[in-house]
């Protein structure tokens, strides 16, 4: 039964990216770097808390460059890995990804009361989907040791960056989608997917699939329970149309102390829009419409 | 203790300010959000500045941009564009000033009457609310819109369906025009050049066609501020308000106060009878409260259920917050082989109206909006999947967002190669599609609203609607030349909000009376786009929620001051006049 506990939370770990983020082939963490967490009291817990802080970080970096790029594809890896690398910048060289994190964890007003169970849902819930994961035992574990790190970050008073459980939600979907994503290049299983398979991962989000509905309600009393999953329709979209927005707008290189433009956009230079930068007005006044000024009943 | 307190300064607060403070009523009038005093020191142009929901200038939230926005919860995948600040949501509206269709007003009987919204119609005909439309329109003041290219290429598209011209404000039948906008039209240089150093006031004069109304009009550069080209309410009654006493004889000018939330409406029982007595609102950590023997509710279709509700005001026919209209918008935009002049002039300057199913508008939009359009959808992604949905009709291939590659070919043939058709519904007022408190944690206002909209569950009439209109825009496209027809079947984007604190004649599905005051407390009014009876019939909100707050601020005049009603027995004001422009000045506004 232990055997078995331990291997569904290896799997579990592993869906959401953690695992393979920590310890995997290029992963960010060694055993050495955790083996003091390992021998720790709880006075000694926070030095196991700060080497797992960037190792989530960098793990949502990797799922949301991943997402960035579906939305606007360009000539950088995660492009190729996607299937669709394209001859012209993207949505890296748009800094679309900084802008998707800065926005989810520093400017989203969504309160630390459902953010810290849902993370913590997704770092701790259920674990065994029934899904084979190929591959999983040539994963490295040392996975007490990653645990206790996790659980004391995700039990510190810490607010929880909300893009570790986003990109959570896109990882653990992404094994559902393909299972062989928990190996490969880049560091997140969502990074990994082909764009068809983003875009089931997709699916999955829009028609909020029991399971992953069952394993974020679990951890709600009524009336949040309905709340929780209605969200995720509701998160599902606006990641799609923020990573858009992101992708096509000004914000990496706007400077806000002088209110300009350090250089022109990468969504600008793709669609033309405004050659020379900002007007005070256009050359593009026509005429009326018939030559009709003026109407009255 | 105030004659009047009006909470929230968006598009319907400010007429009733500006209209009781030309009467000589003691106004005090609060906006949640900031005041945008100085729009050429606090605006630029840029998308993301301006509106990033979550960050920009003009978004829900505090003044204070380093801190987040105001969250709502929303359990479906929809987005509702609400804004705070001095002006609401009229800061970033394109200025359209359609009429609302004879048809969903009481008394109508043309030969399409029963093809409306015929349980909730207004309670009074569309000849009651004629001079109060006229009223607005000489206010604002509303002109024919001027046309740019891509208007001339909607029209081309419209001349194919075999439709006529509308020549008169009031909409009879099916037919295409251009709109009539609450915007300055070109004067001087405007839209006659892109060169900066001509395009200075007053050299040149209204709309500079420059393209940036979704960011707030602050043109042309160096124009007194009522005299910007887009009468969003900070350029027109707001500063009206500011300046009563010196375009109305016994005017007194309004209090504004901004960052101040109000968190509760106070009432009492005054012989028997629930009575508003004045407000609590928030400002930073500090509370404040006044009395007054006037409570007018503003804050729009979302916040006025919200505050009804966290204020513990009775709903004894349990309608606050329901029969909340949207429009149920949709998006379809073309590929041209030719220039269309996307994005410039404003926002929109052409429309087609088509009683009794809804109406058409061209939309110009720079990127990253664009790519924020294109990708907002009720039917998954285009080639991909389709979220049980992804119609097929008059466009290529399946409804669905335009992502990725598709995406990046498209916005790269050229942002002014594009024409965007905006697909405004007739939609029905169901008890459904409501705000009610979340069981989410509150926020420092108190507990926050949840907006539910059941988009899959509308209506036959609503949803048959919206196809015919789609159909009508794809049609239009393809006859203005469109290579490409793409449909998006948007997810809710609740931008035209309406009725969900609805006037009407039934004590059974009505909040408000015919005069504009609550059924369940008396002294408390409602007057903004919240207690419009319906949707419309699909046009453009403002002016018909302006002409109606314009009404009920008689209406206040009469029952609680003992005055006499102007709109028919005076001549509007412009809100242009000079007058205004001097003593703005003076105040260093």
């Amino acid at each position: 039964m232990v055997g078995a506990r331990v291997h569904s939370r290896r799997a579990f770990l592993a869906r959401v990216g953690v695992l393979g983020a920590a310890v995997g082939g290029g992963g960010l963490l060694t055993r050495s770097l955790l083996a003091p967490a390992d021998a720790a009291t709880d006075s000694l817990l926070p030095p196991a808390v700060d080497l797992i802080r960037p190792v989530l970080a960098e793990l949502a970096r990797d799922t949301l460059n991943g997402l960035t790029v579906f939305a606007m594809p360009g000539r950088d890896p995660y492009s190729r890995t996607q299937g669709t690398p394209s001859p012209t910048p993207g949505a890296i060289e748009a800094g679309a990804t900084d802008f998707i994190i800065n926005s989810l964890d520093n400017f989203v007003p969504f309160p630390d009361a459902i953010a810290q169970p849902v993370g913590s849902a997704l770092v701790t819930g259920l674990a065994d989907s029934g899904i084979a994961l190929p591959g999983l035992e040539v994963l490295p574990v040392d996975l007490r040791r990653l645990d206790r790190a996790l659980a004391t970050y995700l039990e510190s008073d810490e607010a929880l960056p909300l893009s570790f459980p986003i990109a959570g939600l896109l990882n653990l979907m992404a094994t559902q989608v393909n299972p062989l994503a928990v190996n490969g290049p880049h560091l997140s299983p969502f990074a990994r997917l082909s764009y068809a398979e983003k875009a089931a991962a997709f699916e999955l989000i829009e028609r909020t699939d029991a399971d992953l509905v069952e394993l974020l309600d679990v951890q709600f009393p009524e009336p949040l329970k309905a709340s929780v999953s209605g969200l995720l329709k509701f998160v599902g979209g606006a990641l799609i149309e923020f990573a858009t927005f992101g992708a096509y707008g000004e914000s990496a290189v706007y400077d806000k102390v002088t209110r300009t433009l350090r250089k022109r956009p990468v969504g600008w230079n793709h669609t033309g829009y405004q050659p020379d930068g900002p007007v005070e007005g256009w050359d593009d006044f026509i005429g009326y419409y018939q030559g009709r000024q003026k109407v009255s009943d | 203790m105030r004659d009047v307190i009006v909470i929230g300064a968006g598009g319907g607060g400010p007429v009733v300010a500006k209209e009781l403070a030309a009467q000589g009523l003691d106004v005090l009038l609060l906006e949640a959000g900031p005041r945008h005093a100085k729009p050429r020191e606090e605006w630029t142009t840029f998308e993301d500045d301006a509106n990033n929901p979550l960050t920009g200038y003009l978004r829900w939230g505090p003044s204070d941009r380093d801190k987040p926005a105001w969250y709502r919860e929303w359990p479906q995948n929809s987005f509702v564009w609400q804004l705070s600040g001095v002006g609401g949501t009229t800061q970033h509206f394109y200025g359209n000033y359609p009429r609302a269709y004879p048809g969903v007003f009481e008394g109508y009987d043309g030969p399409d009457r029963n093809g409306y919204d015929v349980d909730h119609r207004f309670p009074f005909t569309y000849g009651e609310l004629v001079p109060y439309f006229e009223w607005v329109e000489a206010t604002m003041p509303v002109m024919t819109a001027a046309m740019g290219h891509k208007e001339q290429t909607f029209f081309r598209g419209a001349e194919t369906l075999g439709l006529p011209v509308q020549t008169t404000k009031t909409t009879h039948r099916p037919s295409y025009r251009p709109q009539e906008n609450a915007i300055l039209q070109p004067g001087g240089t405007a839209g006659k050049t892109a060169d900066k150093d001509l395009l200075v006031y007053p050299k040149a004069t209204g709309c500079t066609f420059c393209g940036y109304c979704f960011q707030g009009c602050m043109r042309p550069n160096g124009a007194p501020r009522n005299q910007f080209a887009k009468r969003s309410t900070d350029n027109s009654y707001v500063p009206m308000a500011l300046t009563a006493e010196v375009w109305s004889r016994g005017g007194k000018p309004v209090e504004l106060i901004a960052d101040a939330f109000v968190t509760q409406v106070h009432t009492e029982k005054r012989h028997g009878v629930l009575t508003a007595t004045g407000v609590t609102w928030r400002s930073g950590d500090t509370e404040h409260r006044e009395d007054a023997r006037v409570v007018v509710m503003s804050g729009g279709c979302t916040e006025n259920p919200r505050l009804w509700f966290s204020s513990g005001l009775p709903n004894p026919n349990g309608w606050v917050g329901r029969g909340y209209t949207d429009h149920f918008f949709d998006w379809v935009f073309g590929v041209f082989g030719d220039y269309t002049g996307n994005p410039k002039g404003v926002g929109s300057s052409a429309r087609l109206d088509y009683p009794p199913y809804g109406g058409l508008e061209n939309v110009g939009l720079p990127p990253a909006l664009a790519a924020f359009a294109g990708t907002l959808s009720d039917s998954g992604i285009r080639g991909h999947y389709k979220n049980g949905r992804g119609r097929t009709g008059p466009w290529d291939g399946p409804a669905g967002r335009v992502m990725g590659p598709e995406l990046k070919e498209v916005l790269s043939h050229g942002m002014d190669r594009l024409l965007s058709v905006l697909v405004i519904t007739d939609d029905d007022v169901e008890a459904q599609n409501r705000v009610t408190l979340s069981a989410l944690p509150a926020d420092e206002n108190g507990p926050i609203p949840k907006v539910t909209f059941k988009q899959r569950q509308r209506t036959a009439r609503t949803l048959r609607n919206r196809e015919f209109m789609a159909r009508k825009a794809a049609e239009l496209l393809r006859g203005a030349g469109a290579e490409k027809v793409y449909r998006i079947d948007w997810a809710p984007l609740i931008l035209h909000v309406q009725s969900s604190m609805r006037m009407g004649s039934s004590e059974q599905n009505s909040v408000v009376d015919p005069r504009g005051e609550t059924r369940a407390v008396k002294g408390l009014f409602i007057a903004d786009n919240s207690a419009l009876s319906n949707g419309l019939g699909g046009p453009n909100p403002t002016l018909t929620a302006q002409a109606l707050a314009t009404r009920t601020a008689e209406k206040i005049f009469a029952t609680y001051f003992d005055g006499d009603p102007w709109v028919r027995s005076s001549a509007p004001v412009v809100s242009t006049d000079p007058r205004i422009s001097v003593r703005l000045a003076q105040l260093g506004l």
